[in-house]
């Protein structure tokens, strides 16, 4: 079942017109600030990418009732707003790559199912190999991917050459670059624009955006939840969604429960606009510096991103030796950007799993569930979470899709390890 | 937080340091438990961390990780230098 949305203004070349018609006054808030009812079907905390895209799936294609998203802060405050922006599914484990491709399938449409311009962008990721001997590793992953369905190209020097005109791969170098793992659907997409579209779409469909709400307790009854506390009383709820990036260890303590997760800063930045240099999304991972992944945005700026800071912590406040990692991996990289000027620094908490991979299942009680674990990973997930998560919290069933996302995994030995580095989330 | 107290070399930047683990605050629990879950506390983190670019001592960091400040350092197993 999928309900169609009934916008309050749909956006079109016709709104324009009728806009001009109508004159001061036609467009509306994307969402509207609803008041705070005392009770709920369902109740997603947090509204970033993850809650509201539960919150919209919900709403759009299930019967569940009154819905409502509580946000401690404000929407798109969090992890939405302060990633890199960039969408790919070129995973090597089948759990992940299956995932991350329903996810990619959905940002390809995702401007039209929303009604709203989230400006994806498939501009190619490309993985730099810097030997010989790294090569046939991404050609393994290549490989993997193309089995499952999913599109990767392997590039040699020449071909590097020519898909990204600024890196001059024959170029003598400390490390030499000498192919490269491309994914031509993967891009980028405008992150605010998803966390306005889903709220926007959400709104309208009539799930109320509660901003400024901070949950602080679970109220059970038996094996169940009754509802939450919050700063603004309690609610009533009859199924509780967490979608609480970067705080879930805190929301597991809260419920008495240890989860194998541990919170860590990344950071990234933005340049100073500069004329159009890098046309993809480049990730370079340099022996000297880390990891540097860099890309442009619209308006010039080179957006760049690295490795996590390194230890735990809820401040975000990056480490400015990280940064200055990150720096030098993209001169490394584009030594011709040397002398261009870093704008803005920003760091997000991200919630590290102990194999890299998700977790969407039941939490502690029946009805309460939670959507997390994304580690630096979990922009580009959204669609895709949201759906599945979605359909766990209406059917009470998880979709094939998410079943290997499930807690128990890591009791059993069923983890899903795609860097395979064991539990521990830095490992450099 | 940009620097730790090295119990040999005084205090240094944080880059001369590597993070190596955070520990369970409490003795007991399964194998499982140890290796996997994690005690979120937002005002406590027991961490095991190394010199690693000074003199590779390996030390117990306790550390409060919502606001940066580190509440003591000493040396792994208790030993004093």
């Amino acid at each position: 079942m999928t309900r169609p949305i009934p916008w309050p203004r749909r956006y079109s070349a016709w709104s324009l017109l009728r806009a001009r018609r109508a004159g001061p006054g036609y467009w509306r808030p994307l969402w509207t600030g609803r008041t705070l009812r005392k009770a709920y079907d369902v109740v997603v905390v947090g509204a970033g990418g993850h809650g509201l895209a539960t919150a919209f799936h919900l709403a759009r294609d299930h019967d569940v009732g009154r819905i409502a998203v509580l946000e401690r802060q404000r929407v798109g405050y969090g992890n939405v707003g302060r990633n890199t922006t960039i969408v790919r599914s070129n995973y090597l484990l089948p759990e992940n790559h299956y995932f991350y491709e329903d996810s990619l399938r959905r940002w390809e449409c995702l401007s039209r199912d929303l009604n709203y311009n989230v400006m994806y962008s498939p501009r190619g990721v490309v993985d730099l190999a810097l030997s010989e001997d790294s090569l046939p590793a991404l050609a393994r992953r290549g490989n993997a991917m193309r089995l499952a369905g999913i599109d990767a190209e392997l590039l040699d020097q020449d071909a590097l050459a020519r898909f990204v005109p600024g890196l001059e791969p024959r170029r003598p170098r400390r490390f030499p670059l000498v192919g490269a793992l491309l994914q031509r659907r993967g891009g980028t997409v405008r992150h605010d624009a998803v966390a306005w579209g889903y709220a926007r779409a959400a709104s309208a469909l009539g799930v109320d955006i509660i901003e400024n709400c901070a949950v602080t307790g679970v109220r059970e009854s038996g094996r169940a939840a009754t509802g939450v506390e919050t700063t603004r009383g309690f609610v009533q709820a009859g199924r509780v969604v967490f979608a609480t990036a970067g705080h879930t260890g805190l929301i597991g303590r809260m419920l008495g429960v240890a989860l194998p997760i541990e919170t860590h800063l990344l950071q990234a930045m933005v340049s100073e606009p500069i004329k159009p240099l890098v046309h993809s999304v480049v990730v370079y991972v340099s022996p000297g510096h880390g990891e540097t992944y860099i890309c442009q945005s619209d308006r010039g700026g080179l957006v760049m991103g690295g490795h996590l800071d390194g230890f735990p912590s809820y401040t975000r406040e990056g480490q400015w030796h990280r940064l200055e990692d990150v720096v030098q991996g993209a001169v490394e990289l584009f030594p011709q950007i040397g002398g261009v000027k870093i704008l803005r620094q920003w760091a997000g908490t991200n919630d590290m799993t102990m194999d890299g991979s998700p977790i969407i299942d039941r939490l502690r009680y029946d009805n309460v569930f939670v959507n997390a674990g994304w580690c630096y990973g979990g922009f580009k997930a959204i669609p895709a979470s949201g759906a599945a998560c979605a359909q766990l919290v209406a059917t009470g069933t998880a979709p094939d899709l998410i079943r290997a996302y499930r807690l128990s995994r890591f009791a059993t030995g069923h983890t899903l390890d795609e860097p395979g580095q064991g539990p521990f989330p830095v490992r450099l | 937080m940009t620097r730790l107290q090295c119990p040999f070399c005084g205090p240094r930047e944080l880059r001369e340091f590597q993070f190596h683990k955070t520990l369970p605050t409490g003795p007991g629990g399964s194998a499982y438990e140890r290796t996997y879950e994690r005690v979120a506390d937002a005002e406590r983190s027991l961490e095991h961390w190394q010199h690693v670019g000074g003199c590779r001592a390996w030390l117990h960091v306790e550390r409060n990780p919502s606001t940066g400040a580190v509440l003591a350092v000493v040396l792994l197993g208790g030993m004093r230098p």
